[in-house]
């Protein structure tokens, strides 16, 4: 039954992987901005809702569509006031600004809310099925960062928003010519990069622990799940997600856990060398 | 190109760190030492990132490689600067590999590439125990000097690479070699087609990129006598060196030395004043000189000569 | 948008001009702005401590923790009216930096320290990689270094005569431990090890194997995770197979908290839970609530024990009072209690040496054979804390309890019930 559990367990954590890197590739693929804020908006995403929880009370559950708008908030504004500015920019501008500006939002986060981990402890207890255990709120997690994953992939595909989104992505001249208020829709494409992360956050501070530390590892695994499910696709992101879970779990038990990240990275590699666009990606988008 | 002008400024600029010793504690010493390794960096990075225009986050896996290099060279008894240059060769080597598989990226596809060598790197390095030490680091056997000899020394032989890279950069700059490159950075497409090898081309700038920065790491660890994976491979150092190159002007011969130098100062500055907000601090310049300094400091300052000058001219008349 | 725009840069060639004269004095500018920026670090009427301190970065939380007592001691001492050296009374002075979890920049702060700030004994940092590299720093100027928190003993197998550290080696530790286990629960005979690949963790998941071995049991899994590992269920789906006796985890407290819940989520348990270092630190047991219950550790030191000695906190119980009212209410661990046994050490030491000289300071280390409320210090000659009694530790209902020694037990062990 050990295959069984282990191929389970990966695709739950390549569910939450999904969840944590779909802002990041959005961001990336429609403003061609890599975005090295990500990770520290998922951790205060995730201290947030810790805090909520902790000082009120507040259910996590209850708290994520208000962190997640919060953190919409911060990120229009991000981009709004600083990011819109040289987005035409060469990528290594782009990524330099978000490096400083994450510089900054990583010191207040560790002088606020310190370094020390953090977690809420909800304990759902466990469910179990054909002999394989699966814990309720990575379940619930996986849930959510699939409902929302999928929320978002129907919106870009049929709100205006959406449209427009795609359409800036496709070709800024050509929006811009069609009445499309380019600057704004970037906007709100940070933006909602970061909420995907704020809520990724929210779900990952009930099954992981939260420290300022983590935030370049979430970096990290968004990098690899863009490029192994290709660029700035929500599909991209959760067929990118769900690999990487599969890979690091799989070779988790097959080479020792100690190889596992190197497996990841190995594959990463492989596919960026053998098909760039990724599983799923589409040319063009790049 | 570099014009005569910045050829002395450079060479003030090497005497000037040259003669810390002099006039200055150990303390200024080893902050001279910093800013010589990391300009041997920044320049070296300037081959692949500012020539060519590819956007390479590999300079801290060369660096910590030549740091590996070097060091399992010395605990094994080869004499410290036959060790150095031993992991020079491995280095360029392994670039020159490295580059002939990674260079067929491009733009962002090329530089997570680069982030995902350094991470394979480390990975490497710490589970191959055996050699390596794993987690646990490596010592280098120390020189075992007088404290002032040890900088003297270890400022020499970083002043000295950084002379190298420099001439190098300056004669790449004038060759038809750095033609070439600015080719590629332009317009690769045409590049290839008015009969440049892109290819070879793109692979020596790649190798150049890492050369002395293998030689650099290596003297490094036999410097600090210490090093691990998680330091040698760090993220964060391979960030730094490109934005230090875009703070003194990517692409320039002068840029990546005005821009290692000002950064380590600066951070020299707010670590030592600022105890809890020193790192927002230097995130806060960093985002001022992207909006203020968007060319680097040799560009902008030369345009707001230039505005200046023409305003005063459109006053006269 | 195409690749050749996105990576073009910003160009300037050709154009060092007379700019570029401007500019290129700048850097020197800033070097003279950073040498007088700071001023000298005043005469010789205070002992100056130098502490290079992780506040950023990895281990951040860490660093916090011995800035805490840092501050906590000076304060204390200073008021006190300081410390008496050959006739004088000095007043202490912590000179402390953020060195971002940074090794090349841990060893530009110890140089700082130890020639611009002219400091007399060097804290070292929290990672024992640092500690190596700001030893080697203090070993060139003859700055004693103390590590009060390296408790690998590959940082002092480098002979560094100006090296200290307060901990005790990790074999000891593990030994200890085996044989009390083994002997409080005879049906002992298997144990899976989990270590993060990592100086500490890993050097204590490997000598608990060989202690382990040693004790009769069987090692039935034995794996290394690397740091950044997100996940533990194939190692944890591999152990619940080969079902031990006892399960030895070693990580950071983020990662344990992580192994914990995964644990209980996959069903994976044993008679004997221990988690390296995790309940010696409080955040574990706040972070896993019911399931940090009955998880065993070993820790350097726990703020139960009962010991007098020498300093301004003469009794354990001193020392935790004052804690509590500096951390408004969170309890110490063993970093807390280590770092400042090591400047209560230094109340000792300084005026045996008689001198502020490093050598002095040094041979006076070297000599060292005190009690204090960390319990007893004696360098062994590699310049670590001789072999003593370390606690073995429990969560019981929510509290930390002692098991042993026996000489400050306060309770028995439990086995988790399968």
């Amino acid at each position: 039954m050990d295959i069984g559990q282990i191929l389970v367990n990966g695709l739950v954590l390549g569910a939450l992987y999904a969840c944590l890197a779909v802002g990041f590739s959005l961001v990336w693929g429609v403003l061609n901005v890599i975005n090295m804020l990500h990770g520290s908006f998922i951790v205060l995403g995730g201290y947030l809702t810790f805090f909520a929880w902790h000082s009120f009370g507040i259910h996590p559950l209850v708290s994520l569509p208000f962190v997640a708008l919060l953190l919409f908030g911060i990120g229009y504004l991000v981009q709004y006031l600083f990011v819109n500015k040289v987005v035409t920019a060469p990528v290594l501008t782009t990524l330099t600004l978000t490096f400083g500006l994450d510089m900054i939002l990583y010191n207040i986060m560790t002088v606020f809310f310190s370094a020390t981990p953090r977690r809420v402890t909800l304990d759902l207890g466990t469910l179990s099925f054909f002999g394989i255990t699966m814990p309720v709120d990575r379940l619930f997690g996986m849930a959510l960062a699939l409902a929302l994953t999928g929320l978002l992939y129907y919106v870009m595909r049929k709100s205006r928003i959406g449209r427009a989104i795609v359409a800036v992505r496709m070709d800024r001249a050509a929006a811009t010519l069609m009445g499309i208020r380019v600057n704004h829709i970037y906007a709100i494409t940070f933006g909602v990069g970061a909420l995907m992360a704020g809520a990724a956050g929210a779900i990952f501070a009930m099954v992981f622990p939260i420290t300022t530390n983590l935030t370049g590892m979430y970096i990290g695994k968004a990098f690899v799940v863009c490029v192994i499910g290709g660029l700035g696709s929500v599909p991209g992101a959760l067929v990118g997600g769900l690999a990487l879970g599969l890979i690091e779990s799989i070779s988790g038990h097959f080479f020792g856990p100690q190889h596992s990240l190197t497996v990841g990275f190995l594959v990463m590699l492989f596919i960026l060398l053998v098909k760039p666009t990724g599983l799923v990606g589409k040319r063009g988008y790049e | 190109m570099i014009t005569r002008t910045g050829l002395i400024l450079f060479a003030i600029w090497v005497v000037i760190l040259a003669t810390t010793p002099l006039h200055a504690d150990n303390y200024i010493v080893r902050t001279a030492i910093m800013i010589s390794m990391y300009s041997v960096l920044a320049l070296s990075w300037n081959f692949i990132g500012g020539f060519t225009g590819y956007p390479s986050f590999a300079t801290v896996a060369f660096f910590g490689l030549g740091a590996y290099v070097g060091a399992i060279a010395q605990r094994n008894g080869v004499p410290m600067v036959v060790a150095w240059m031993l992991a020079t060769i491995v280095v360029g080597a392994f670039a020159a590999a490295l580059g002939s598989i990674l260079l067929r990226l491009k733009g962002h596809y090329f530089a997570i590439g680069s982030i995902a060598v350094v991470e394979v790197c480390r990975l490497v390095i710490s589970s191959w125990r055996s050699v390596t030490g794993g987690g646990d680091g490596l010592n280098i056997p120390l020189l075992r000097w007088s404290p002032d000899d040890v900088a003297i020394f270890f400022l020499m032989v970083m002043l000295v690479l950084m002379i190298i890279v420099f001439a190098l950069n300056a004669f790449v700059s004038r060759h038809r070699l750095g033609f070439g490159l600015h080719c590629i950075r332009q317009n690769e497409d045409a590049a290839d087609m008015v009969g440049i090898n892109t290819t070879l081309y793109k692979v020596i700038a790649f190798t150049l990129s890492a050369l002395f920065v293998g030689t650099a790491g290596a003297a490094y660890a036999s410097w600090v006598g210490y090093i691990d994976p998680t330091d040698s491979f760090s993220i964060l150092m391979t960030v730094k060196v490109p934005v230090m190159v875009l703070l003194g002007g990517a692409g320039t011969v002068l840029g990546p030395v005005i821009g290692a130098a000002s950064f380590v100062v600066l951070e020299e500055i707010f670590w030592s004043n600022f105890l809890d907000w020193n790192r927002a601090i230097l995130g806060m310049v960093i985002v001022f000189l992207i909006f203020f300094l968007p060319g680097g400091l040799l560009r902008v300052s030369f345009r707001k000569v230039r505005d200046r000058l023409k305003g005063r001219e459109g006053v006269a008349t | 948008m195409s690749d050749y725009n996105s990576t073009k840069l910003s160009m300037g060639r050709s154009q060092v001009g007379r700019a570029g004269f401007l500019n290129g004095i700048l850097p020197a500018i800033f070097l003279a702005v950073a040498v007088t920026a700071v001023p000298m670090a005043a005469a010789q009427e205070t002992i100056r401590i130098g502490a290079p301190l992780a506040l950023t970065g990895g281990l951040a939380d860490e660093g916090m923790k011995q800035q805490l007592v840092y501050g906590m001691w000076a304060e204390k001492v200073n008021a006190a009216g300081g410390i008496e050296v050959n006739g004088t009374s000095y007043q202490v002075e912590i000179v402390e930096y953020d060195y971002q979890s940074d090794g090349p920049r841990a060893g530009q702060l110890a140089e700082r320290l130890a020639t611009r700030d002219r400091v007399h004994v060097i804290m070292a940092p929290f990672g024992s990689g640092h500690t190596v590299i700001t030893g080697t720093v203090g070993e060139r100027y003859r700055v004693p270094t103390i590590a009060c928190v390296a408790s690998s003993e590959s940082v002092f197998s480098n002979n560094n005569p100006y090296l200290f550290g307060t901990l005790s080696p990790n074999a000891n530790m593990t030994e200890v431990m085996a044989r009390y286990l083994k002997e409080q629960y005879p049906d002992l005979n298997s144990v899976a090890i989990l270590g993060r690949d990592d100086v500490f963790p890993k050097s204590m998941a490997e000598a608990t194997a060989t202690a382990a071995e040693q004790a009769g049991l069987e090692v039935v899994y034995r794996e290394l995770y690397s740091v950044g590992t997100m996940d533990h269920s194939s190692s944890l789906t591999s152990i619940r197979r080969a079902s031990p006796d006892w399960i030895y985890v070693t990580g950071y407290t983020q990662d344990l908290i992580l192994a914990r819940r995964q644990m209980a989520d996959l069903g994976v348990t044993a008679p004997i839970i221990t988690m390296v270092t995790g309940p010696a630190y409080e955040e574990f047991t706040e972070g896993l609530g019911s399931l940090a219950e009955n998880v065993t550790s070993s820790s350097w030191w726990h703020h139960s024990t009962t010991y007098e000695g020498y300093g301004i906190w003469p009794t354990t119980a001193d020392f935790y009072a004052d804690f509590l009212k500096a951390s408004g209410g969170s309890n110490p661990d063993y970093i807390h209690g280590s770092c400042a046994g090591s400047l209560a050490m230094l109340e000792e030491v300084l005026p045996r040496a008689g001198s502020l000289d490093g050598e002095a300071i040094r041979d006076a280390l070297a000599a060292t054979d005190i009690m204090t409320f960390y319990g007893s210090i004696r360098f062994g000659e590699n310049g670590m804390n001789e072999a003593r009694d370390l606690p073995i530790i429990q969560v019981q209902n929510g509290e930390i309890v002692v098991l042993a020694p026996d000489s400050i037990k306060s309770g028995d062990l439990e086995l988790i019930s399968r």
